[in-house]
């Protein structure tokens, strides 16, 4: 029986550098096939020559014409990973439940591209007020979870938070908390993230010219989550806690010790009883936060599932892959059932993060 | 029946404000703030923070004679953008009006929960201009780290030494305030967190501006929501905070309570990027009623989201008369008096609607000559009004039919 009060993971999906879905995505981390390519560095003009980049999405080929001659490509990628997720789910068939299923998704700073994209004729054009008009929902920071919204007739509530590397678990604990209030029974929650020439010299700068750790990755990854009383028994996960804090002085390893003790803490949980233990590879504080989590859980349950190397840094969307990856990993283990998997995540900004899952839904 | 809800959890706490913080165009301070909304101030004045050269249409609601140095005073002021440097002046405000002591908060598990459209908005366009003249890899490093928006709640942090603190910043653009409070109040009641220091906050951006610009929806003097003749929005600035604790927890250590939160709702039209629909709007009235335990008769004023654009002015009102039938509460625009504030619009709308229960009036919508037949609501024109106020709801409708409506009460009515 599942825990009252606790929320669900009936199910994942994602749209991903192995492609669209979950299978091939599985697949892909079963059989650690990296998946970084070459860049056509006329198209892209970007500061890198490398990416993990989601093979051949081009938003109107993927979705189709109908309604897309506006779409960016962030969007494109939360809509279809978005479709797959409620296909797999059988929810898409069912318009009662769509229009009371919220979505939150997790963003760095929305689309870079297309906010910069929709103000530059502002300074170039004789005009200042000299711009599209139709790209402005794209420039807004809650535009994907709005246009994804409208595409698949979600009508819960519906929610954009930034919180940029650690953002999938803000949005985690987001979604948890509306589930727990009763202001929607299911939720579509993650985060998508694009490779544009935009993002990859934002992050560039950002590093002030210091090489990247990892390549840039780009994707989607979404969970269906459901008030525990709802959720079938085939459910993935049962979500215990979320919890995120704040590093006031850059000793990362400190503050993600705490807050992945404090995540044990809640839920009456030991290091020995975690089967899988993801780190973020987040830029700037990764390095610490993953030793912590080798210190705390052991180098089994840390190195259990890889995701960065795999299929590169996807910004905000990486604790949605971290997420996926682990119930992926789950669902051909048996050794998983009934152990608890840690989802750790940082920001270089300040934040720490984690969630505590525990795997195979009602167990024990 | 929408929403698909299921009851609360069992650990129901009543949630109070126990501390208030504004800085907007029409006062800084809770006591101006008071003053501004009773005798109807307007915050519109032309435009100082860029260039206005080639647009038709130049006034805004700024916050004039800001001093980054008198509220930041935990880390370098120059180190944050101008509204980050509001969400510190505004946090600082609501948390000495709480009287929590700094050390009992760092003692704490608290929240901080900021809604923001435009982040640091300006770094993006200084980005834009430094790649025009020269390239991207002129992008200086300090500009590109400071764009992103989950930076402001650490600020805040950062500036009272805050780290047992868990951060939301929620970007749902013009409804981004009542969704930080609205979160910040789940928290409490779930009995999470012992404190939320939730709000608003956002600067003059010219980026919205631009953009509200080339759609016709600026203003071209001053604001007149729900007027025949209104012509659309002034962007404003400022920021709007408020402390939130159980009922438990103020009583036991003496504070004053402002007002009660009685409880939130949420809803998406998912039906255009930029148009409000009444349907969507109706429901999220609605759940919000709903989540509070308040039916419509109860409530004595809505704060409307009101921005004095053609569309969004009548379908409010529509959706309004379809709730609470045809002798609606009176219903009020502040963004006559503030501007459309964007992220802090609903923060300050919630904040005037604490301070019209406590203080017993209804603040007035300004600059009105004659309301629009479509929209049949009496607006409270020009002048506040003396009223005993016991509940008031506080709407926000945001591009992307991202809807939200908080829901005040008198404390110890109930």
């Amino acid at each position: 029986m599942m825990t009252p009060g606790v929320v669900a993971i009936s199910d994942w999906s994602v749209v991903s550098p192995y492609g669209l879905g979950k299978d091939v995505f599985a697949e892909g981390l079963h059989g650690a096939r990296g998946t970084v390519t070459q860049l056509d560095v006329d198209h892209w003009r970007s500061a890198e020559d490398r990416a993990c980049l989601v093979p051949g999405f081009d938003v109107r080929e993927v979705l189709g014409r109908k309604g897309t001659r506006t779409m960016d490509r962030l969007t494109g990628l939360a809509v279809a990973a978005i479709g797959e997720l409620l296909a797999t789910t059988g929810v898409d068939d069912d318009d009662a439940r769509l229009a009371a299923t919220g979505l939150v998704l997790g963003t760095t700073i929305g689309s870079a591209q297309s906010t910069m994209d929709f103000i530059r004729p502002s300074y170039t054009a004789d005009v200042p007020y000299f711009v599209d008009p139709a790209q402005m929902p794209n420039a807004a920071m809650n535009g994907v979870a709005a246009r994804s919204a409208i595409w698949h007739r979600l009508k819960g509530p519906n929610a954009t938070v930034a919180g940029g590397h650690a953002a999938g678990l803000h949005a985690l604990g987001y979604a948890r908390r509306l589930l727990r209030s009763g202001h929607a029974t299911d939720v579509v929650c993650g985060g998508a993230e694009e490779y544009s020439t935009a993002r990859s010299w934002l992050e560039h700068r950002s590093r002030g010219g210091e090489r990247a750790t990892a390549v840039p990755g780009e994707g989607c990854a979404v969970l269906m989550l459901t008030a525990a009383e709802n959720a079938a028994e085939s459910a993935q996960a049962e979500l215990l806690a979320v919890y995120n804090s704040v590093c006031l002085d850059s000793d990362f390893r400190q503050s993600v010790r705490a807050c992945l003790l404090d995540l044990l803490g809640r839920a009456g949980a030991s290091p020995s009883d975690v089967w899988a233990a993801s780190s973020s590879d987040s830029p700037g504080a990764g390095t610490a936060e993953k030793e912590v989590v080798v210190e705390v859980f052991g180098s089994e349950a840390a190195e259990r599932v890889a995701v960065t190397e795999l299929v590169g840094d996807t910004g905000c969307a990486s604790a949605g892959f971290q997420i996926a990856a682990i119930l992926a990993a789950a669902a051909e283990d048996e050794a998983a059932i009934g152990k608890l998997a840690v989802v750790s995540s940082s920001d270089r900004d300040g934040t720490v993060a984690g969630a505590l899952l525990r795997l195979r839904g009602p167990a024990c | 029946m929408s929403g698909g809800l299921t009851r609360p959890l069992a650990a129901s706490r009543r949630v109070v404000l126990t501390g208030l913080g504004v800085l907007s165009s029409i006062g800084t301070g809770i006591a101006q703030y008071t003053e501004g909304l009773r005798v109807g101030r307007s915050g519109a004045s032309p435009i100082k923070a860029f260039e206005t050269t080639g647009f038709d249409h130049t006034n805004a609601c700024e916050v004039h004679d800001f001093s980054p140095a008198e509220w930041v005073r935990g880390q370098q002021p120059e180190s944050l953008g101008r509204a980050s440097q509001f969400a510190v002046a505004g946090s600082r405000m609501a948390i000495e009006d709480s009287l929590w002591s700094l050390d009992a908060l760092r003692s704490r598990r608290g929240l901080i929960a900021i809604g923001t459209t435009d982040g640091e908005g300006d770094h993006i366009d200084q980005l834009v201009r430094a790649e025009i003249e020269t390239g991207p890899q002129a992008h200086d490093p300090a500009v590109a780290r400071g764009v992103t928006p989950h930076r402001m709640p650490l600020a805040v942090a950062r500036e009272f030494g805050l780290s047992t603190v868990e951060t939301m910043t929620v970007v749902t653009a013009c409804s981004a305030g009542n969704y930080a409070i609205g979160h910040g109040f789940d928290s409490i009641r779930g009995g999470e967190v012992e404190y939320a220091l939730c709000g608003g906050a956002d600067a003059i951006s010219r980026r919205t501006f631009v953009g509200f610009s080339r759609m016709g929806s600026i203003a071209p003097d001053v604001c007149r929501p729900f007027d025949k003749d209104r012509k659309g929005i002034l962007t404003g600035e400022g920021s709007g905070f408020v402390m939130m604790e159980s009922l438990e927890s103020a009583l036991a250590r003496g504070a004053r309570i402002h007002a009660e939160v009685l409880g939130y709702g949420l809803s998406c039209d998912a039906y255009h990027q930029v148009a409000p629909q009444q349907d969507g709007v109706a429901r999220c009235m609605s759940a919000a009623l709903r989540n509070s335990g308040v039916s419509p008769a109860e409530v004595d004023f809505i704060s409307a989201h009101g921005t004095g654009t053609k569309a969004n002015d009548v379908v409010e009102s529509r959706a309004i008369r379809e709730v609470f039938g045809t002798t609606p509460p009176r219903t009020v625009s502040l963004k006559s008096m503030l501007g459309h504030t964007m992220g802090a619009a609903s923060a300050l709308g919630l904040i005037g609607c604490a301070l019209a229960i406590k203080h017993g009036f209804i603040p007035p919508t300004i600059h009105h000559r004659e309301t629009d037949p479509e929209c049949e609501i009496d607006c409270v024109p020009n002048m506040s009004v003396p009223a005993d106020v016991r509940i008031a709801q506080n709407n926000s409708l945001a591009f992307g039919g991202n809807n939200a409506v908080v829901l005040l009460g008198r404390y110890g009515d109930r």
